[in-house]
């Protein structure tokens, strides 16, 4: 990352606004939340004026224990100021490929591949029902995602904080291993957009019967002034399971 | 209303009740996608069958206690049709059909003590345990300084099992059984 021009920043794991996704839950601590991720924060970092930068840190997630999932893990997040998600592959074809020559594996050759295709692929037909839409794809489409790859253009209600193009999001996610290691967003910088997907993840959490996680102003209040910019999380545990073939993430952590 | 799991307590070994069955998980994985709700993809073992499900269930789902119970017993004795065990604390009997006991009858001693697992209620299979000691009553005569590798011959036991055994082996010999893949282990020193 320092070789391509990042620069590492640090902000802060105790945070007022953890996560605004419908399915994600933050470990409270007291009145306030360990993040699930630094994206906010980083976020606010372009606001001020930093145009690459990167952090490697501990994220925290409720909830999500399993051979792929831990309740703490290492996230390595960075940001791009003027460029999309095509720029973000180059980065991750590059950074993956020499993680590879570190542990003598040959660097992975990634294929993109549309998510409608994948679907339409497994046999989908779309119902507008998600839970549906998310079974297809646990037990048939993830199955198939063996090689490296790339794979896009989510449905729009799965945008999160990417930008909507036409009737796709404008993300991606990583996949090496069959593990998902990563995903990438080209960043929504409209306020007013984030602040209507916020309340709408917010009254769906509502609607489950789960507590909303607090909006954050702080973010919102600087989005106008971000430039354009694209954006990445990887999961460094999962990358080290990729790279090593380990089945459990028990395997790659201190417990 | 019996107790109900909830997908955080899925473990290897829960014994649940789908479709009106009872199962066993062998298999739980918690997966969420990117953006999604989470789930747990799941293997079942049909209790009475042994067949193995594929199911996947969103957190939050529940899933109810199957309505079972293993009693150790002890083996008493066939009359062709049944075959009866003992409670060996309460000295009380019960006989299950030998149609029930697929694949297990044959590896059945007297005073053998089994797991026997009750549905609802009802006796409906036997867990044998692992390995099994019995004397070979029928076999073709030894090959002496045979130790060709892998050859084998079938021999009829005792507890009237027939299974496959190494060339050497010889009428009225003691061998040791592996009643889940039905192989012969090794000789046992009378």
């Amino acid at each position: 990352m320092n070789d391509n021009g990042y620069l590492e920043v640090h902000t802060p794991v105790l945070v007022d606004a953890p996560a605004m996704e419908e399915h994600l839950e933050a470990v409270g601590v007291g009145e306030r939340f360990l993040h699930t991720s630094p994206e906010f924060a980083m976020k606010r970092v372009l606001c001020a004026g930093l145009g690459r930068i990167y952090q490697i840190t501990p994220c925290f997630r409720e909830e999500e224990v399993g051979v792929h999932h831990s309740r703490e893990f290492t996230m390595l997040e960075w940001y791009r100021v003027g460029a999309g998600t095509a720029e973000l592959m180059d980065d991750v074809e590059l950074l993956f490929g020499k993680a590879a020559q570190a542990v003598e594996r040959p660097p992975p050759v990634f294929q993109r591949r549309a998510v409608q295709d994948l679907m339409a692929e497994a046999g989908h037909i779309d119902t507008g029902d998600q839970e549906a839409w998310f079974r297809t794809w646990i037990d048939k489409v993830e199955p198939q995602l063996t090689e490296p790859t790339f794979v896009h253009g989510y449905p729009p209600w799965q945008a999160a904080l990417s930008r909507v193009r036409g009737d796709t999001a404008d993300r991606f996610e990583v996949y090496l291993s069959g593990l998902e290691l990563g995903n990438a967003f080209a960043e929504e910088g409209d306020p007013q957009t984030l602040r209507e997907r916020f309340t709408e993840s917010a009254k769906a959490r509502e609607d489950a019967g789960r507590q909303p996680h607090p909006v954050d102003e702080a973010l919102l209040a600087c989005t106008g002034r971000m430039p354009r910019a694209a954006g990445i999380a990887v999961g460094i545990d999962r990358l080290v399971m990729a790279l090593t073939g380990a089945s459990d993430i028990a395997q790659v952590q201190v417990r | 209303m019996g107790r109900t799991y909830q997908t955080s307590d899925f473990r290897n070994g829960l014994k649940v009740e789908v479709d009106g069955a009872p199962y066993e998980m062998v298999y739980f994985q918690f997966v969420k996608p990117g953006k999604g709700t989470a789930f747990t993809r799941t293997k079942l073992k049909n209790m009475l069958t042994g067949s193995v499900l594929e199911r996947t269930y969103r957190t939050g789902e529940t899933l109810p206690a199957a309505e079972v119970e293993d009693e150790s017993m002890q083996y008493l004795y066939n009359d062709g049709d049944f075959y009866h065990f003992m409670n060996e604390e309460t000295f009380e009997q019960l006989a299950i059909p030998k149609e029930q006991l697929e694949g297990t009858s044959d590896f059945l001693t007297e005073n053998l003590v089994v797991d026997v697992l009750f549905y609802k209620g009802n006796p409906t299979s036997v867990t044998l345990p692992n390995f099994i000691e019995s004397q070979v009553t029928y076999c073709e005569p030894g090959v002496r300084g045979n130790t060709a590798q892998g050859a084998t011959k079938p021999a009829t036991l005792a507890c009237g099992a027939t299974i496959n055994v190494p060339l050497f082996i010889n009428d009225g010999e003691i061998l040791k059984v592996d009643t889940r893949t039905r192989e012969y282990v090794s000789r046992v020193k009378s």
